[in-house]
């Protein structure tokens, strides 16, 4: 019988777990990047209620919520080669799947699902501004773009901030999820490390902590961002 | 040099303005009063389209906008030669005191960041807050939040003014400072349309008064006439009911 708790062999696999960390941050990061895109996209859509947009926005977001992650990971990876395919077939073009990584599909799947969550958060916020300052900026013939640009999405964006970093953080929680479409990131790295030994509990630990430190770090990062973009409500600069 | 002509508007099934006429020319300062619903702030908010007419036109300075045709441009247009002091001063809350007042000066009339900041330094001196160019508008009193809006209002270098009941709430205490300032614009021959009850503005600054109801416009001439010898029953009830006769 070998050890029931075998440190040593923990803390000797973390280099080899750690070697994939830089793949688990690159899908957070990618997807995050898209996902604000997407969030404000959709969230502008619905602040203006822009006709069929708007219709289209909300099946999507009605979607996205009602669906798990996983599953909306599984349809991304083998629905992406299906739509090529037809598209291959009814438009004549060449385009090929083979080439594709499969992290680039759970960037896909995870910004769009990431996105339906941003969007709601930013939505609330836009509408969380009174529509008076927007009628301010119309007052003195700024366009809707300018007045959004420099007055709404700030602002916006400041009272988002700590409900999209918390969308963010369970963004990079569930790219542990993107092992199930081959990509060998952090939680795949370490199934297949324990796999070799069978101590999947030590490996297990060994991804929780470097998890959790990365969380832990992005919450120090946010709330420093958090203090510099909420000045505007501290009266004097600096 | 304003023209409104048989604007209509109406929100839902509440009709609120009824083929609404008028004429105002340079330099008049032309307050609105009237019970409440009457139209008075959807008038002025329909003369720079921040409630867009369901008929009618409007013409302010050779800028003309039609309820049945107005585009973007058209109202972009009416909206240059206006500019608008709000009720509850809506000013730029992620924005200093000088930057509310230079924001349209940079971004409409294109002027550099020096030039911005020197003419939003001038406007904030003439509406005395020159030491809280730098104070977010959290920050600012009531009153100081509303001049700040006056000054916003005159950097977009309008040929009116409107004016959405800029007294009505703020403190007592801060009237006085926020009318000293209209009365100052008002000397140098701006020419303003004021919706409000503030008598003190109305009796001394005013040339002339309109009283609204219902929707249409029902007494139109100097505080004098408006106040002393109101012609219609309606004027005289309400006259009466809010004690702002003689």
């Amino acid at each position: 019988m070998g050890k029931v708790f075998d440190a040593e062999f923990m803390i000797s696999i973390v280099p080899t777990i750690a070697s994939k960390l830089y793949i688990t941050l690159w899908i957070a990061f990618a997807s995050g990047f898209f996902a604000l895109l997407i969030g404000f996209g959709v969230a502008m859509i619905r602040y203006f209620n822009v006709r069929v947009l708007s219709g289209i926005s909300k099946a999507y977001i009605s979607i996205i919520r009602g669906t798990p992650a996983m599953v909306q990971l599984l349809i991304a990876y083998y629905g992406i080669p299906i739509a090529l395919r037809g598209l291959n077939e009814s438009l004549g073009t060449e385009l090929s799947v083979n080439g594709i990584p499969a992290s680039v599909f759970a960037i896909i799947a995870l910004s769009l699902n990431s996105g339906a969550f941003m969007s709601e958060t930013i939505r609330g916020a836009m509408l969380a501004i009174d529509s008076g300052q927007l009628e301010a900026c119309y007052s003195v013939n700024m366009t809707t773009w300018q007045a959004l640009r420099r007055i709404i999405l700030p602002q916006s964006f400041t009272n988002a901030l700590p409900a999209l970093g918390n969308s963010f953080i369970s963004l990079l929680k569930e790219t542990s999820l993107v092992f199930n479409i081959s990509v060998i990131e952090l939680m795949a790295q370490a199934k297949i490390t324990a796999s070799k030994s069978y101590r999947f509990f030590e490996a297990y630990i060994v991804v929780a902590a470097i998890y959790w430190i990365c969380c832990f770090v992005l919450e120090q990062v946010l709330a420093r961002i958090e203090i510099r973009v909420r000045k505007y409500e501290r009266g004097v600069p600096q | 040099m304003i023209r409104v002509s048989g604007l209509e508007k109406s929100f839902g099934s509440n009709h609120v303005l009824k083929d609404v006429n008028l004429e105002i020319g340079k330099g008049e300062i032309v307050t609105m009063i009237g019970p409440s619903g009457a139209g008075k702030t959807t008038l002025l908010r329909s003369l720079n389209w921040l409630d867009a007419p369901d008929g009618g036109s409007v013409t302010i300075d050779g800028a003309y906008a039609c309820a049945r045709t107005a585009d973007k441009k058209a109202i972009r247009e009416l909206r240059g030669k206006t500019a608008m002091v709000f009720q509850h001063y809506n000013l730029f809350a992620n924005r200093t005191a000088l930057e509310n007042v230079t924001e349209s000066l940079r971004l409409v009339r294109k002027l550099s960041r020096e030039e911005a900041d020197r003419r939003g330094m001038e406007l904030l001196e003439r509406v005395g807050l020159a030491d809280k160019r730098d104070v977010y508008p959290s920050f600012l009193s009531g009153g100081q939040q509303q001049r700040v809006g006056i000054a916003r209002a005159l950097a977009a270098d309008p040929e009116v003014i409107l004016f959405d009941e800029p007294t009505s709430a703020l403190d007592p205490e801060w009237v006085g400072e926020v009318l000293a300032v209209m009365t100052e614009i008002a000397k140098e021959g701006m020419t303003m349309v004021v919706v409000s009850h503030e008598m003190r503005f109305v009796k001394n600054v005013s040339t002339r008064v309109i009283f609204l109801d219902d929707g249409r416009i029902i007494e139109d001439g100097t505080p004098e006439q408006i106040f002393y010898s109101p012609k219609h029953k309606r004027t005289k009830q309400f006259l009466k009911q809010a004690d702002l006769g003689a």
